[in-house]
């Protein structure tokens, strides 16, 4: 019966390619505390003054509450948008339910740099260019489906007759909706919600074309800084984003089992 | 009928989302890719040509970079299946105990910030970066080499970014292969290979497609990696498209790129699905 687990040069393969999808995230921590003005592996000393310098650099500093504020605002709106919208479709109350579920998936379809430079057009023929709120109504439509997946998926998993149940036991819509249904989909919802904060947090494609350069989020200024040439406090910025990110993923396993719904 | 009055009441506002700053705005696009521009002047105003169009297949130019694109799709598509297969199989089935955390180490780079993790390629590839330093200080090579902004470069980094998407779609796949299929193939005298070979790789096949439509797509689409590790001259339709609305501010070959691109993957997505419902319907 061993005969069916993978051997030994499948195991090596298989570990090779876990180390190489690590690689460089190892690589930019590791730079991001050295005493050299450029990016070196194995550091030479060992200091944190890149990251003091992140911390105390306003241009920084605005990036990362522009990031912040764009992913919370965007997936909160989602959240609402999406959610409810689903419900719509799983409880089949509009007519055309397939169509209209494509159209939500839809922006996950058109290539982002497309979304962009249509919405760059759109928006200077409208004359509403470099806003917050531009860039937040984007950012509702890339980070939408994501919600809406996630939503649809749980909302399939669960038993018609609880919902039944609630109302034959005298609740309305919105009382089951809020006792019975949200507590079933919410581990399934919280992962969608994950999905739509880093979506949000790393994108560039749409976001280059409608930023202001008062709405620069920390993904364009790094990537737009890179352009100019490397030092470490990029290593040291990026080093904070991996933290978060290593945190943001424990709680979320933790949390709902994450990795189920990827 | 309050059914659908609720319906509406629950749909519309999302729905007027998607019309207003997602429909509307792609379809707007659309007469400006057969407008004219005059470099210096700009757009010829009430101007219809297809000339922008005629140029992406006519022009050496861009054809070498639709070429280059749609290469790169294709390459990128097969190193992250033959790379990502092996890890797929091994958290189907390896030892039960590895499976979370394997699965966890593929889901991290996938959640991390894509402009990061092309940083940290930026890193390893420059000519000063920690790849050539390591190989000079071996003495294997004397003068550094070119790894980034070129093939190599953008090569390693877009297999990168989306080997998670591929293996998670082979891990899929690979569940759904009942051992026992394996197991009797195995009794009946194949060897290990062999098994593989006629039982496991065939029933994964709908995995394998769906997961290299998805790389091949996020390929030919990418922006930031190729950026990043390309650089303003090895340009990719993204790249060039980016360009067109950015540097030269030529919107009419801009958008008559974009829709070519995005024709590419629409059709791609809706061709793969129509396989992928006729093979559901025949199982």
């Amino acid at each position: 019966m061993n005969d069916q687990r993978p051997g030994f040069s499948v195991t090596t393969i298989a570990w090779a390619v876990i180390i190489f999808l690590q690689i460089p995230v190892i690589v930019v921590v590791l730079a991001s505390f050295s005493e050299t003005t450029y990016l070196t592996i194995p550091p030479q000393g060992l200091t944190l003054k890149w990251f003091e310098a992140v911390l105390t650099d306003t241009t920084y500093l605005t990036a990362i509450r522009n990031s912040l504020l764009l992913a919370l605002g965007s997936t909160l709106i989602s959240l609402v948008l999406g959610v409810a919208a689903s419900y719509a479709l799983f409880r089949k109350m509009l007519p055309g339910t397939e169509v209209l579920t494509s159209l939500l998936m839809s922006p996950l379809i058109v290539p982002s740099v497309v979304i962009g430079v249509a919405l760059l057009q759109y928006f200077t023929l409208v004359g509403l260019r470099g806003g917050f709120l531009v860039l937040l109504i984007a950012h509702v439509v890339i980070t939408v489906p994501y919600i809406v997946r996630s939503a649809l998926a749980s909302l399939s998993g669960i038993d018609l007759s609880v919902e039944e149940a609630a109302r034959v036991l005298g609740a309305n819509g919105l009382t089951t909706f809020r006792l019975i249904t949200l507590p079933l989909i919410k581990p399934g919802l919280v992962a969608g919600a994950l999905f739509a904060f880093v979506t949000s947090m790393e994108n560039v494609p749409v976001t280059i074309f409608l930023a202001g350069p008062r709405q620069t989020t920390l993904p364009i200024l790094i990537f737009t800084s890179v352009e100019m040439g490397v030092d470490p406090s990029v290593a040291a910025v990026s080093t904070m984003l991996i933290i978060a990110t290593v945190a943001a993923l424990f709680v979320a396993e933790r949390w709902t089992g994450f990795h189920r719904f990827v | 009928m309050t059914s659908v009055r609720s319906g509406l009441l629950l749909f519309g506002p999302l729905l007027l989302v998607l019309t207003g700053a997602f429909v509307v705005p792609l379809l707007l696009l659309a007469p400006t890719s057969f407008q004219e521009y005059q470099p210096g002047s700009g757009i010829v105003s009430g101007s219809f040509t297809l000339g922008n169009y005629a140029r992406i297949v006519a022009d050496d130019y861009y054809r070498e970079v639709v070429l280059r694109t749609l290469g790169l799709g294709v390459s990128v598509t097969i190193a992250c299946l033959m790379l990502g297969y092996p890890v797929a199989y091994l958290i189907v089935r390896g030892h039960p105990r590895w499976r979370l955390p394997l699965t966890l180490l593929v889901i991290f780079p996938l959640m991390l910030n894509l402009v990061v993790r092309s940083f940290g390629w930026i890193v390893l590839l420059t000519n000063r970066g920690v790849v050539n330093n390591l190989l000079t200080d071996l003495g294997v090579i004397e003068t550094p080499l070119k790894l980034m902004f070129n093939l190599t470069g953008v090569m390693i980094g877009l297999t990168h970014i989306y080997l998670p998407f591929m293996v998670l779609m082979l891990v899929a796949a690979l569940q759904n292969v009942p051992r026992d299929v394996e197991a009797a193939a195995s009794t009946l005298g194949s060897g290990r290979f062999h098994v593989f070979h006629a039982v496991t790789l065939p029933l994964t096949a709908p995995g394998i497609i769906a997961g290299s439509i998805l790389v091949f797509v996020l390929t030919i689409s990418a922006l930031v990696t190729p950026r990043m590790l390309g650089g303003p001259t090895y340009q990719v339709m993204a790249t060039l498209i980016y360009d067109e609305y950015m540097q030269l501010l030529d919107w009419p070959s801009g958008s008559a790129l974009s829709f070519s691109l995005a024709f590419v993957t629409i059709l791609i997505i809706w061709i793969s699905s129509l396989t992928t419902k006729r093979w559901a319907g025949l199982a």
